[in-house]
């Protein structure tokens, strides 16, 4: 049991240098509570995902209770609790997509990589995500790649596109 | 405050401005069906049973979170309202496990309560059997996913009158769950001062002390809001 109650200590290295970030974006912030999205996107543009001590942290930190910054962590979908690979192909599965094909070009990656929607390669180099209506569904089927939409897509265009990509860096 | 005239099912009521429509209710003996309202707590309008028809206005509102106006005129008593609680009574049984005859909280529930209330005698929806762990980590408490109904009841009263904040909602959707600190155990929590509010404040079988038998649960709900009272008081 991790009791007494107090503030559990996230354990983070004070001087890792996203640490640091991460505390001076804080203080800017005056380590208001109703800053905690800021610091989340900060936190996960830092790290690339929200790693559990990192919550914690920001838990201390702001005053929050952990409860509440784990519920908004899952709410947003932007918002991810594990690596999401270097790069990443997020598929959009909304209505118009999915009618559009999504199922196809979502088994055209798993073919191709070997990868299921949610899953993180095994040299973490290609992450592949759904999400429910990026909202462009004048361009359906959507894709994201990294942060680049890909309109109107189908599997060998988008399997080509992930391998470009994988291969500028 | 000044006094106002509303119409509720026809009968003519002066109250004063400010106050919701249960509140008026509760006041003038008319029954309202909720389940997660709590007096002491804040509204949120999450359960939809506390439905009400305001003339002028074509969508049911919840009576947990609309005020009155002067010379509003309300039905609780409608076909259309009861054909939509009968509903979301159904689909509150259908979503999660409820096995009413194998559950602490059998004969003490306000989810089995609200079953009688809206004559429920067979769920025509098909149940969605989620899969939901029972967390009996806490040395007192038992949390049992399986019967939580998601009225967030428990996480408001740890908020707004416990002050420790132990409970969250996660995800979204059907995936949606209470959980503590991190979705942690609720055994490790580092914010629960074991206080039990939750455990009375719960209006199903979710939250229940290791110390009781099946069927033997009683809880007292009421002690909320009238420990919010006391505060005030005391203050
Ligand atoms: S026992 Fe008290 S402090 Fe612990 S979760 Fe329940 S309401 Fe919160
Ligand atoms: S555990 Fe009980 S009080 Fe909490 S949301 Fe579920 S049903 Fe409501
Ligand atoms: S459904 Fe894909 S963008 Fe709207
Ligand atoms: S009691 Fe009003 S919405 Fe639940």
């Amino acid at each position: 049991m991790k009791r007494p109650f107090a503030n559990a200590s996230s354990g983070l290295s004070a001087t890792d240098p996203r640490v640091k970030l991460l505390d001076t974006r804080m203080k800017k912030e005056n380590f208001r509570p109703d800053a905690l999205i800021e610091i989340l996107h900060a936190a996960q543009n830092a790290y690339g995902y929200l790693p559990m001590p990192v919550l914690q942290h920001i838990s201390n930190k702001l005053h929050i209770p952990p409860a509440r910054v784990f519920s908004t962590v899952t709410f947003y979908h932007f918002f991810s609790l594990k690596s999401r690979g270097d790069h990443t192909c997020l598929v959009c599965t909304g209505t118009a997509c999915y009618v559009k094909g999504a199922q196809q070009l979502l088994d055209a990656v798993e073919k191709s990589f070997g990868i299921k929607a949610g899953e993180v390669s095994a040299d973490n180099k290609l992450g592949l995500q759904v999400a429910r209506c990026i909202g462009a569904c004048g361009l359906a089927p959507a894709v994201v790649i990294d942060e680049e939409v890909q309109a109107k897509t189908d599997g060998q265009q988008l399997v080509a596109k992930i391998h470009e990509k994988l291969e500028a860096i | 405050m000044p006094v106002i005239t509303v119409y509720i099912n026809g009968q003519k009521i002066s109250t004063e401005s400010g106050v919701t429509i249960l509140e008026v209710c509760k006041a003038n003996n008319i029954p309202m069906l909720t389940l997660c309202h709590l007096k002491g707590l804040h509204d949120i309008g999450a359960c939809r049973l506390c439905l009400v028809e305001i003339e002028g206005v074509n969508r049911l509102l919840s009576g947990c979170t609309t005020q009155v106006a002067d010379n509003m005129m309300i039905r609780t008593d409608t076909d259309r309202i009861k054909r939509y609680q009968r509903i979301t009574v159904e689909l509150f049984f259908a979503e999660r496990n409820h096995v009413c005859a194998v559950c602490v909280a059998n004969g003490n529930c306000e989810l089995q309560q609200a079953g009688y209330a809206v004559g429920l005698d067979h769920i025509r929806y098909p149940f969605l059997y989620p899969e939901c762990n029972v967390d009996t980590s806490h040395p007192w408490f038992v949390m049992d996913h399986n019967r939580c109904i998601m009225c967030t009841r428990c996480v408001r009263v740890c908020t707004q009158v416990e002050g420790a904040g132990n409970w969250g909602v996660m995800n979204r959707g059907h995936d949606v769950r209470i959980i503590s600190d991190f979705n942690t155990p609720w055994g490790e929590s580092s914010t629960c001062t074991d206080c039990g509010k939750c455990v009375h404040a719960c209006p199903t079988g979710a939250i229940w002390p290791k110390a009781v038998a099946q069927g033997q649960l009683t809880k007292y709900p009421e002690m909320i809001g009238e420990l919010v009272e006391k505060r005030k008081l005391l203050q």
